[in-house]
C-alpha cells in the first residue's frame, strides 16, 4: 500500500512539474533547466510554514505558489526576456538556465543552513509527512495530490480556451508578432505564464515535502525524470505533459518495485536510469511523444 | 618539507592544467564546432574509470598480487605500490597503455554521443547529452566492482620512487606539460583549415553543406577527438588525486564548470580558454581555501558561495559580454 502512495504522489507531483516545464517550452521556447529549483523553493517554504510558524501544512499552498512563482517571474524578466531582446542564440539561454539552476543550489542551501543554524531544525532530508492528517486511514496528502491534479487539469482547459486571457495566449504561442499587431499584449501574457509555471512547480515541491524527504541535492535528482515526463508528453502539449509525468513517476516508483521484485533487490539504484529509457525511447520511437500518437489514432 | 605555499601553488598548478585539458576539448567542440556538448562529464569520468580498472588488470597479470583490487584495495594498492618503487619503468609502460585504452574509450564515447548530437537540435541534444553525463555516473556508484562504487579506490601511483615530498611538485609540472601539449595541438588543429570549415559549419550549416561537404562526418570526428581529450584530461585527474571515486564526477563540476570557463574566457579562442580557466582555478581555490577563516562572517558554509559566484558570474557574462573576455578574432587568410 505505501507503493502505491508512493507512487501516485510522486506521479502527481512529477505531472504538476511537467505542465509548468511544458507550459513555459511553449510559450516562450525556453526548456527551463532551473525548472525544478521552483519546487525545492516550495518545499521549504512548506517547511518554514509549518515548522516555525506552525501552520496548517495546506495553507504552505498559496505561499509557495506565490514565492516560486515570483522567483520565475524573476528568472524571466529578469534574465531570458533580456537574452532573448539581445537577439541571443537559443542555446545562451539554455546556458543561462543551467547556471540559474546552479545559481539557485547555492541559494537553496544557504536558506537550509541559515534554518538550521537560528531555529534549530532539520532541514536536510527533512520530511514533513508526521505533520499531515489521516482521513479514513489515508493521508490526506494522498488524496490532495489527486484532487490538485485534478483541479489543475480542468483549470488549465479552463483558462486556455474559455477564458478571454487563454485565447490571448494561445494566440501569442501560436504567432507572437501577430498577436501582438493585434493589440495583445504579449510580453504580460510571457510574464504571466512563467508566474504560473514557477507557482505550480512550488505546489509540487509542498506536495512532495509532505510526503517525501526534502533536500536542495533532489532538484538534480528529479530533473531527468521531469524532462523525461515532458518528452514523453511530446513538449508542446499540456495534457500530454501530465500523461508523461504520470506514466515517468509511476513507472519510476512502481516499476522499480515490480522490477525489484522479479530481478532482485540490486536494481533498484538503478532507477534514475528509467527516465532516460524513456527519452531515449521516445526519441526513437515516436519523436513527439504522446500528443502524435494521440493524433495519428484520431485520424484513423 | 615543502611549505603550505608551495603545496597550494601546486595543486593549483595540477587543477588549472586538467582544467585547461577538458576545456581545450569543449571549447574544441562547442565553440568551434558548434555542438554544445553538455555531457562533458561522460568522456571525463570514462578517462577516469579506466585508470580505476585497467591497470588493476594489468599488475595483476605481470606482477604476483594477491587480494581484488576493489574489495582489498588498501592492501593491493600498497603491494603494487611497493614494486613500483622498485621497477618505476613498469610504472610507465602501464601508464601508457592506460592512456592509449582511455583515448580510445573517449574516442567510443565521443561517436557514441555523436549518434544524437547529429540527429536532434537544440533543447533535446542539450538533455540527451545531459541524460549520457548522468548514466555513467549512475552506473559507477551502484555498479561497485567497477570502481568500488560509492566508496571508490584508491590507484596506484607511478610516481611512487619518487620521494614523498616531491611527488606532487612533480606530478604538478608533468600535468602541465599534458596541458602545453595538448594546447599546442588544439591550437594548431583549430588553425588549420579543418578550424577554418568547423567555424564556417557552426556559423551556416547549410551553406556549408551546399559547398560539398559532409557536416555529419565533420561533428563525428569533433566529437571522438573531443573525446579523447576529455578522457585524457579525466585519467589525469584520477591520477593527480590517487583515486577514482564515481560520486566526484558530477556535470556540476565536469559538465557545467567547463562550460562557464570557456564562455567566460571567450568561445572559440584558445587563448580566452586559457584566462577563463585560470581565473576560475584561482576563485574556486581561494574559496576553498579559506572557508575557515571566513565562516564566521556569514551564517551558512562558504562553500555554497561557490555555486552562487559560478551561477551568478556565467548569467552576468551571457547578460552582458557573451563573447567573453577575450572574445573569438576573425582570422586572417
Amino acid at each position: 500500500m505505501i507503493i502505491l502512495y508512493d507512487g501516485i504522489i510522486y506521479a502527481c507531483v512529477l505531472a504538476v512539474l511537467c505542465v509548468g516545464l511544458t507550459l513555459t517550452y511553449k510559450i516562450t521556447r525556453v526548456p527551463n533547466f532551473a525548472h525544478v529549483s521552483f519546487a525545492i523553493l516550495g518545499m521549504y517554504v512548506a517547511l518554514v510554514a509549518i515548522q516555525i510558524f506552525d501552520a496548517n501544512p495546506y495553507t504552505a499552498l498559496p505561499f509557495a505558489f506565490a514565492a516560486s512563482g515570483a522567483l520565475s517571474l524573476f528568472l524571466y524578466y529578469g534574465i531570458i526576456r533580456v537574452l532573448q531582446n539581445k537577439k541571443s542564440s537559443y542555446l545562451s539561454v539554455i546556458i543561462a538556465t543551467l547556471a540559474f539552476d546552479i545559481f539557485m543550489i547555492g541559494v537553496l542551501n544557504i536558506i537550509a543552513d541559515y534554518i538550521t543554524n537560528e531555529h534549530q531544525i532539520t532541514s536536510r532530508d527533512f520530511t514533513l509527512r508526521s505533520f499531515d492528517y489521516i482521513i479514513y486511514d489515508t493521508p490526506m496528502i494522498f488524496i490532495a495530490s489527486i484532487v490538485i491534479l485534478i483541479v489543475l487539469v480542468v483549470g488549465l482547459y479552463y483558462l486556455l480556451y474559455k477564458t478571454n486571457f487563454g485565447i490571448r495566449m494561445r494566440a501569442a504561442i501560436e504567432d507572437r508578432e501577430l498577436a501582438s499587431i493585434h493589440g495583445i499584449n504579449t510580453n504580460k501574457i510571457f510574464c504571466i505564464s512563467w508566474f504560473l509555471s514557477g507557482g505550480l512547480g512550488g505546489i509540487a515541491g509542498v506536495l512532495m515535502a509532505l510526503w517525501f524527504q526534502g533536500d536542495p541535492s533532489l532538484a538534480a535528482y528529479m530533473l531527468p525524470s521531469v524532462f523525461a515526463g515532458s518528452i514523453v508528453g511530446g513538449f508542446t502539449s499540456i495534457y500530454g505533459a501530465i500523461i508523461g509525468g504520470l506514466i515517468i513517476g509511476i513507472s519510476e516508483i512502481i516499476g522499480t518495485n515490480i522490477l525489484a521484485d522479479v530481478f532482485g533487490y540490486w536494481i533498484t539504484p538503478y532507477r534514475p536510469l528509467i527516465p532516460f529509457l524513456f527519452i531515449i525511447l521516445t526519441l526513437l520511437l515516436s519523436p513527439k511523444g504522446i500528443s502524435e500518437i494521440i493524433t495519428k489514432v484520431r485520424e484513423r | 618539507m615543502l611549505g603550505p605555499e608551495i603545496i597550494f601553488l601546486s595543486d593549483l598548478i595540477a587543477i588549472f592544467a586538467v582544467y585547461l585539458i577538458i576545456n581545450l576539448s569543449l571549447n574544441l567542440e562547442f565553440g568551434f564546432a558548434g555542438v554544445p556538448n553538455f555531457g562533458k562529464v561522460l568522456s571525463v569520468a570514462a578517462g577516469a574509470f579506466i585508470v580505476g580498472i585497467i591497470p588493476f588488470y594489468m599488475y595483476g597479470m605481470i606482477l604476483d598480487i594477491q587480494g581484488d583490487p576493489v574489495h582489498d584495495n588498501i592492501d593491493v594498492i600498497s603491494q603494487i605500490n611497493s614494486h613500483l618503487t622498485i621497477h618505476p619503468e613498469l610504472g610507465f609502460l602501464v601508464f601508457g597503455v592506460t592512456v592509449v585504452i582511455a583515448l580510445a574509450a573517449g574516442a567510443l564515447l565521443g561517436l557514441v554521443s555523436s549518434y544524437p548530437a547529429i540527429r536532434l537540435r537544440g533543447d533535446y541534444l542539450a538533455i540527451t547529452l545531459l541524460a549520457f553525463g548522468e548514466i555513467i555516473r549512475i552506473i559507477g556508484i551502484n555498479h561497485t566492482d567497477l570502481v568500488g562504487g560509492t566508496l571508490g579506490v584508491s590507484i596506484p601511483d607511478v610516481l611512487s620512487f619518487v620521494p614523498n615530498e616531491f611527488r606532487f611538485l612533480i606530478i604538478s609540472i608533468i600535468l602541465l606539460g599534458f596541458a602545453g601539449v595538448v594546447y599546442l595541438l588544439v591550437s594548431r588543429f583549430t588553425n588549420a583549415p579543418v578550424g577554418r570549415l568547423m567555424r564556417a559549419m557552426r556559423d551556416d550549416e547549410v551553406a556549408i553543406q551546399a559547398l560539398g561537404r559532409n557536416t555529419r562526418q565533420i561533428k563525428i570526428k569533433i566529437l571522438m577527438v573531443g573525446g579523447m581529450i576529455g578522457a585524457l584530461g579525466g585519467l589525469l585527474y584520477a591520477s593527480y588525486v590517487e583515486s577514482v571515486v564515481a560520486f566526484g564526477y558530477t556535470r556540476l563540476n565536469w559538465t557545467f564548470l567547463p562550460f562557464v570557463m570557456v564562455i567566460v574566457g571567450g568561445m572559440a579562442n584558445n587563448k580566452g580558454v586559457l584566462v577563463g580557466t585560470l581565473l576560475f582555478v584561482v576563485v574556486r581555490k581561494l574559496i576553498v581555501y579559506y572557508n575557515d577563516s571566513l565562516s564566521w562572517l556569514v551564517p551558512f558554509n562558504i562553500i555554497w558561495l561557490d555555486y552562487l559566484a559560478l551561477g551568478g558570474i556565467m548569467i552576468i557574462v551571457l547578460l552582458y559580454r557573451p563573447n567573453g573576455i577575450l572574445p573569438e578574432k576573425p582570422k586572417k587568410i
